[in-house]
């Protein structure tokens, strides 16, 4: 057990962040351990040989610095901010910590009851080798994951950190309410009404005749292709990686839906403002990114996608109350049911951009390989991309909508468009 | 003065990975530098405060590719 007490205790209202993946959560369960996800940290050179009591003060010491990882999720929903309390540690000798991190992440968190965080410790006779933390995404998404993890590895190489509080949850929900978050909330809400009023009602609209059971499947095409060709493309027209997988997504999605006009969803950090940045909570959610589609050249497009993103980025910090309204009168004035149901997760952290040789990706194209890591029940989507490494890219789709066949050929049909533009 | 510190705004809002110097002598936009869009969204965020205005996003934002058109930008917005 780990005793930890912090400065306050209280309730406030959920962030526009913590509504938007408690609302998600709501509408995955019982499949909700989906959103569990976690960090191993090794235990950095400089702190060895670290002792179980240096790790768990090192971890006493976090949960007091960061609101989120002692905030359950109390009646309303609204957050429920502990100022003391105790956190049970696992110690586990000589295991594999990715196996245990696994074992953390398999069930679903009881969000009202047990710390958005678990945590255990990897042990080497005496010395603890890695730590391995599991979040519950009320708490934490990827990035502020990053901070803990780099907060954790400071506290175990000096045995205290430097510098001021972070932001705040608890902070940030009462500036959303105030009339500067209101006013960003509204310029937010123009934006995704004037794009529901004109966008097709969902991506996918055509039965797939090939659905499965359990009915979720996730392919992924692990290319280091993609990569390549979406660097040289980047560097080429002054982009991102990032950019350039989102509108080749689009641009295919368009391609096999037959739509002009294709909304997709992607999940966009919110960590712009210096009020967030650094913050220990969820502030990612998604963005409504619309792009006309009539350009048949790539490049061509490219240059269209560009402010597209940042009107996508920033329609991103919104408050879901919002969104939940205009997604019910616009679904109700158009008569039909207004959702992309497409959606798109670039997970990875940092990106370089190199302008990469031709015979180089030509090479790489004979290293793709495709798995089917997962299927379930139930998802609140009908496609959603994620990105990881260099590069995994999956496509979790409903086979309702997309069959395994459609899954398989979209993720070859995505390299096939990124690599033949990056060689014209 | 008014381009030497958006200069410095661009360079915060890339972490520093491109120094003012190189933002102000820069002859291609910065996109090609290395500014990506996630940049530029804490570069529009450092703008608005810093010069109390607001950009339109849903019009033509290519004044953000340099620190002329952001200057310019600047000074007939406020």
């Amino acid at each position: 057990m780990i005793a930890f007490s912090g400065a306050r205790s209280g309730t406030a209202p959920l962030t526009w962040g913590q509504r938007a993946i408690w609302d998600t959560i709501e509408r995955t369960a019982p499949d909700d351990h989906y959103f569990n996800f976690g960090r191993v940290l090794e235990v950095p050179r400089g702190a060895r040989p670290a002792s179980v009591a240096h790790v768990s003060r090192g971890i006493g010491l976090l949960l007091e610095r960061h609101e989120s990882l002692r905030t359950l999720v109390g009646p309303g929903p609204c957050q429920d901010l502990r100022d003391r309390g105790e956190l049970a540690v696992r110690i586990v000798a000589d295991a594999d910590p990715a196996e245990i991190l696994a074992e953390l992440t398999a069930n679903a968190f009881a969000y009202a009851s047990e710390w958005p965080l678990r945590v255990a410790l990897v042990t080497r006779g005496d010395e603890v080798t890695h730590v391995v933390l599991a979040f519950c995404h009320m708490a934490s998404d990827g990035l502020g994951a990053e901070e803990v993890v780099r907060d954790l590895r400071l506290l175990l190489l000096r045995g205290r950190l430097q510098g001021g509080a972070p932001p705040q949850p608890f902070d940030l929900a009462l500036w959303q309410e105030s009339p500067a978050g209101r006013r960003q909330a509204w310029s937010a809400a123009s934006y995704w009404e004037r794009e529901h009023r004109r966008m097709p009602p969902t991506m996918f609209h055509v039965p797939s005749g090939g659905a499965e059971l359990p009915p979720i499947w996730r392919g992924t095409l692990n290319s280091p292709a993609i990569d390549l060709a979406a660097q040289r493309l980047a560097v080429r027209h002054g982009t991102s990686t990032s950019t350039v997988l989102l509108t080749a997504v689009s641009a295919l999605v368009a391609e096999v839906t037959g739509h002009e006009t294709v909304a997709v969803l992607p999940i966009v950090s919110n960590r712009f403002r210096a009020d967030t940045r650094t913050a220990v909570t969820t502030l990612s959610q998604e963005g409504l990114f619309v792009l006309d589609v009539e350009k048949s050249r790539f490049a061509d497009l490219l240059a269209t996608a560009h402010p597209a993103v940042l009107r996508a980025y920033r329609s991103a910090y919104h408050d879901p109350a919002d969104r939940e309204r205009i997604v019910a009168e616009t679904s109700r004035d158009r008569g039909t049911p207004i959702h992309p149901y497409c959606c798109f997760n670039d997970m990875r952290f940092t990106e370089q951009a190199v302008d990469r040789d031709e015979a180089l990706i030509r090479q790489a194209l004979s290293e793709s390989s495709l798995t089917w890591p997962l299927s379930q029940e139930q998802l609140n989507c009908r496609f959603c991309v994620h990105l990881s490494g260099a590069m995994q890219v999956s496509l979790t789709a409903d086979t309702r909508w997309l069959s395994r066949q459609d899954i398989e050929r979209f993720l070859f049909g995505l390299e096939r468009l990124i690599v033949e533009a990056a060689l014209r | 003065m008014l381009k030497e510190r958006l200069a410095e705004l661009v360079s915060e809002s890339c972490d520093g990975q491109i120094t003012a110097a190189e933002v102000l002598e820069a002859s291609v936009p910065l996109s090609y530098l290395g500014v990506t869009s996630l940049a530029q969204m804490r570069l529009i965020d450092a703008v608005e405060r810093e010069y109390d205005v607001e950009i339109d996003l849903g019009g033509d934002v290519s004044f953000l590719d340099s620190v002329e058109g952001l200057a310019a930008w600047v000074s007939a917005a406020r």
